[in-house]
């Protein structure tokens, strides 16, 4: 056998920030270079809400806001919702099935960190689809919000995708990338359209409105609402997070059945 | 740090009702290379599982540098090469392994030289969904060695790599051998194990069958190779008393016998121009074979298994 020569390899042991910052990078730069799969989650929502605010963005709303002003907030939180819910859970699926989340699993990765740095690294596309249905709303209906206002909406938007994000990871964990799309969108719309995301709650068939409050999408939009109404969202607040445990749970359920 | 880079003890692992590792001990120590050969099923790439820490032991002991390769604190003292290793497509070669360093705990800097270590620096701007399945393996190579590891254990690292690049492979492995890598690699390349590893654990069925030195391994084995200019046909050959087998390749013939003398006894009479004869021992294939097969008969009647 070979002499074996004394090794002193300088190594960082313990939490390294520097693998959180890897793992957003790749993250980004995976939605930036291959956007195909946000292309949906981020142009559909910015069409749709074009399309609605253009039609009822110069009514005034019951609340006595104007209608383009609730929709910033309802359509933000369709937005929001929509991709937390795809990216995080389909960025997944696929690097399991890839053989990606082994590799990183054997390098020492945390999978914790690896699934955190997913969900940080949708926030900058949830920020830029938001961006983007304000500009929609200043061009069709003039500012109707202040700016203090909605800087506060799309921090309760942002924070608030965070139920939406447990629950992707949760499919994510178990589904293969083609079922997570299909199983998050079966989820996501019907959601949405109960919780009086599209078209106003009091529209909707009296069975549809039993079902919103307990739906997190409903919560979200009514904790949105109250930052522009000022109305109090106590009740809501503690649904978001109720949502959130519940989430956090059944992806923590699917965590500990992963197989890489 | 322990002696051992690898300690596996006693380790048992089953799928279902199928036991894919049953008992084994095996051990690496730094600056060692040790092949794990055996046939398809034997039981390598559940092993290579179970020191990477992706598979827990059902029973025994498994020791990477000393702790659990459960652990991510472990895991980052060895570099592995896994036989199916998905790359994210959007990612180019350079951001692959630098990423890979900084995983391991280590600058990202240290890519640059690994790159020009496995000869893929010209590769670094590529997209890893652009890269041949030999510029894979050799992608997975520098990812492996970036974090300069305590141990590598590579599960069938050659596959899909052209001549030059395993020649590289051997090459940047016995370096970092003689640096005091411990390594632990399953190959189907058997004259590649013969002449880079230190010693070859022969896996069948899930058990340690035999454990050498790739020289010590095959003179275990009586039998000897006649090789020989011979015109005659090997059909007739393989009728001569003692031939085991009789192969013909152009004009040459390969005669196997645990009898070499009675063999060139009879053959000699028949061919008066024979020429260019040689007797060897047996290769580490033959070794291999004979381990496994005779095993796996022996096996079949212990256990009322339909051959």
């Amino acid at each position: 056998m070979t002499a074996v020569v004394e090794r002193a390899v300088e190594r960082r042991e313990g939490f390294d920030a520097r693998v959180l910052g890897v793992e957003v990078a790749e993250g980004l730069r995976a939605i930036l270079r291959e956007p195909t799969a946000l292309f949906f989650a981020v142009l559909m929502p910015v069409l749709f809400f074009a399309l609605f605010a253009g039609i009822f963005g110069g009514y005034t709303s019951p609340s006595g806001l104007p209608a383009a002003a609730t929709m910033l907030a309802t359509y933000g939180t369709f937005t929001v919702a929509t991709v937390m819910m795809v990216n995080p859970g389909v960025t997944v699926a696929d690097d399991r099935t890839r053989g990606w989340l082994r590799v990183k699993k054997v390098s020492g990765t945390p999978i914790a960190v690896s699934v955190a740095a997913k969900v940080i690294a949708a926030l900058p596309y949830a920020l830029l689809s938001l961006l983007a249905i304000s500009a929609v709303s200043l061009l069709v209906a003039g500012p109707v919000l202040d700016v203090g206002t909605w800087l506060r909406l799309v921090g309760v938007l942002l924070l608030g995708g965070l139920p939406f994000a447990l629950l992707s990871l949760a499919v994510g964990f178990v589904a293969s990338s083609n079922a997570t799309v299909a199983i998050l969108n079966a989820i996501l719309f019907p959601m949405s359209i109960a919780s009086g995301l599209w078209i106003p709650p009091e529209m909707l068939p009296g069975v549809v409105q039993a079902i919103a409050p307990v739906l997190p999408t409903f919560h979200l939009a009514q904790l949105a609402l109250g930052q522009l109404t000022g109305a109090g969202g106590l009740g809501h607040l503690v649904a978001l997070l109720v949502s959130t445990v519940v989430a956090a749970a059944l992806a923590g359920l699917a965590y500990r059945n992963l197989r890489v | 740090m322990d002696a051992r880079v690898l300690q596996i003890e006693g380790v048992r692992h089953r799928y279902g009702a199928l036991t894919a590792v049953d008992g084994v001990d095996l051990r690496v120590a730094p600056g060692e290379c040790v092949a794990l050969l055996g046939p398809n099923g034997a039981g390598k790439t559940t092993l290579i599982g179970l020191a990477t820490g992706l598979l827990a032991a059902q029973e025994g002991r498994v020791r990477v540098c000393g702790g659990d390769p459960r652990s991510a604190a472990t895991r980052r003292h060895l570099g592995v090469v896994q036989q199916t290793m998905g790359f994210p497509t959007t990612l180019t070669v350079a951001e692959l392994v630098r990423g890979a360093a900084v995983r391991a705990g280590r600058p990202a800097a240290a890519a640059g030289p690994v790159l020009a270590e496995v000869g893929i620096t010209d590769l670094a701007r590529r997209r890893s969904a652009k890269l041949s399945g030999g510029q894979r393996q050799r992608v997975a190579l520098a990812m492996a060695l970036v974090g300069d590891p305590d141990l590598l254990l590579l599960d069938e690292p050659t596959a899909g790599l052209d001549v030059a690049a395993r020649r590289t492979f051997w090459q940047v492995l016995a370096r970092r051998r003689d640096a005091g890598v411990g390594i632990l690699l399953t190959t189907h390349i058997l004259e590649e194990a013969a002449s880079t590893a230190d010693r070859v654990v022969v896996l069948h069925r899930g058990r340690v069958v035999a454990e050498d030195s790739p020289g010590g391994l095959s003179a275990r084995l009586a039998d000897r190779t006649l090789t020989a200019r011979s015109g005659v046909d090997v059909v007739v050959l393989r009728g001569l008393p003692g031939v085991l087998t009789a192969v013909r390749d152009g004009e040459r013939v390969r005669v196997t016998s645990a009898e070499p003398e009675r063999v060139l006894r009879a053959w000699l009479p028949l061919d008066d121009a024979l020429g260019e004869l040689r007797v060897e021992g047996a290769g580490l294939e033959q070794a291999l074979f004979a381990l496994t097969d005779d095993r796996s008969e022996r096996d079949d009647e212990t256990m009322g298994v339909p051959a």
